[in-house]
């Protein structure tokens, strides 16, 4: 494991190409495979790629929702804390099923016909704006962790409010928050399965498909958990990586 | 006052600033004015308000009343008055506050990348001749956290001479330090007080204040008792408060 602790970069890289490998290779081997899974593979296949799509997007745009409202939660402003207070308070006291339905069945009501948004993008909204919620409180506890002597340094040689922030609270915050957002970016590549509910075809939508029409639903199912194990160890895996990246300057490394 | 050499030109003017934290008065009413070149001891009993004073300095704490002009640059709250001041004054912590995230040399060069807009391979050129100015160029690719600590505040001191400022704040540089690391720090800042750099320094190095600084300024409850040569406010301290710190000083803590 130590040369995978003093390389995170490498770690980062082999992850994202074993992981675009399996994605796009997958389909190869599980042709082999006998009834119902190889005349299958491709859907699988297919599946997994809707499903990571699905995680990074809503997954990338959920930090973003998690930095600005856990910033707006330490605003002087008391408007926008009592916004972010309500953020985190409606989305994680409801179901993430009926986020997604409400997306689905609501959005498009609200909006002009002619911007109608696909089924993946309602499934994204809802995924983004939950997972968004929980890294709000990481991004916060982050932040706070943040020692004020940092700050006041960059203050002192004249970096400005927004440049402090960019340059010294964020990466540091990002260090202390990191591990949670990760554990966050690991369930979401498993809540993403609710998207079959609005009739995304992810993962668990081919798995139910497959097993419907071929009656077998063992086979299937562990072919399905297989392949959200192999997601989720290269998601962990990657965060792993990126943790031990920013990691430096946290305490002394032996290499040096 | 011997101090207060007309010759000079003023950099830092204090009138009058007072600072309250709640309902507890930190500055009562302190004046002092702060020549260019000057070097300045500020000694005093802890709680006495040399850290509020000095901060106060570059707005790191507001003051309640009275006036600070830098540079003769009104200290209030106008963002490019503050702007304008943070970039002449620099500052040194007691806790070095180094940003651990970054190496030696990037802490060194972000401030005049980002605020002077100087360009990157510039700033780390002069980062190194800081460091190097600092005996400390081989340890330019560390991070803090694998520094000693008087390493560290050479490093802080470089970081703050980076931005050229007309003036140097030290908020107790040295407390922090095991005894061993004190005299690296006080050499560099005694080569400093020679370049003619104008130095605010808090300190409980009465040894240091009596060698390098030109004037020195005792604190005691939130107003200036003594401000006066070194010289004289050990040989002769007027206030019998002075006598009771500086005996206690002597004697140790
Ligand atoms: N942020 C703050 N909030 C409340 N009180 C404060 C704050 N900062 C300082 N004080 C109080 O103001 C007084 C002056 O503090 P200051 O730090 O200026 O003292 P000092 O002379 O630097 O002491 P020391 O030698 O211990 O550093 C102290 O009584 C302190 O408790
Ligand atoms: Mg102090």
């Amino acid at each position: 494991m130590k040369w995978t602790r003093k390389n995170p970069g490498w770690v980062m890289f082999a992850a994202m190409i074993g992981l675009l490998l399996f994605l796009w290779g997958m389909a190869i081997p599980l042709a082999a495979a006998p009834d119902p899974i190889g005349p299958a593979a491709k859907q699988f296949a297919e599946g997994a790629r809707v499903t990571v799509w699905l995680t990074l997007i809503s997954g990338s745009v959920g930090v973003v929702l998690g930095v600005i409202a856990g910033l707006g939660k330490l605003s002087a402003f008391a408007p926008l804390r009592w916004l972010c207070n309500f953020y985190v308070w409606l989305i994680r006291g409801t179901p993430l099923l009926l986020q997604i339905l409400f997306v689905w069945l609501a959005v498009p009501q609200i909006l002009p016909d002619s911007l109608q948004i696909s089924d993946f993008a309602c499934a994204a909204i809802a995924l983004a704006l939950n997972i968004g919620a929980y890294n709000t409180e990481c991004v916060r506890a982050g932040i706070l962790a943040v020692p004020q002597g940092q700050v006041e340094a960059a203050r002192a040689l004249g970096l400005s409010p927004f440049q402090t922030f960019m340059d010294i609270v964020l990466p540091q915050s990002m260090r202390v928050a990191l591990p949670a957002l990760a554990n966050n970016l690991a369930s979401l590549v498993k809540d993403s399965s609710l998207a079959y509910a609005i009739s995304v075809v992810e993962l668990t939508m081919v798995g139910y498909r497959i097993q419907a029409e071929s009656y077998q639903p063992i086979p299937v199912f562990l072919t399905i958990a297989m392949i959200y194990l192999i997601l989720t160890t290269a998601f962990t895996t990657l965060t792993a990586a990126l943790e031990n990246q920013l990691d430096v300057g946290r305490k002394r490394q032996e290499n040096s | 006052m011997d101090t207060h050499q007309a010759n000079l030109r003023p950099l830092i003017e204090a009138q009058k600033v007072s600072k309250h934290f709640g309902s507890f008065h930190a500055l009562k009413e302190v004046s002092a004015t702060f020549y260019e070149g000057q070097v300045t001891a500020i000694i005093g009993p802890s709680g006495s308000g040399k850290s509020t004073f000095l901060r106060t300095l570059n707005r790191l704490e507001t003051h309640d009343s009275g006036s600070i002009r830098v540079d003769g640059i009104e200290l209030n709250d106008d963002l490019k008055n503050l702007d304008a001041i943070r970039r002449e004054v620099g500052m040194v912590f007691q806790s070095f506050n180094l940003f651990s995230h970054l190496t030696i040399l990037r802490n060194v060069a972000l401030a005049p990348i980002r605020v002077r807009k100087t360009s990157p391979a510039e700033a780390e050129a002069k980062a190194m001749a800081l460091l190097e100015r600092v005996g400390l160029a081989d340890q330019a690719h560390k991070y803090p956290v694998q520094l000693s600590g008087g390493q560290q505040q050479r490093v802080a001191i470089a970081r703050a001479l980076a931005m050229d400022p007309k003036v140097l704040l030290f908020d107790e540089p040295t407390s922090a330090l095991d005894p061993e690391m004190v005299n690296e720090v006080l050499a560099v800042m005694r080569e400093l007080a020679h370049t003619g750099i104008t130095m605010l320094v808090v300190t409980h190095e009465m040894g240091f204040a009596r060698e390098v600084a030109d004037r020195i300024i005792f604190f005691d409850n939130g107003v200036i008792l003594e401000d006066t040569t070194p010289e004289a406010l050990f040989t002769q301290p007027a206030h019998e408060r002075t006598k009771a710190f500086l005996s206690q000083v002597k004697h140790g803590f």
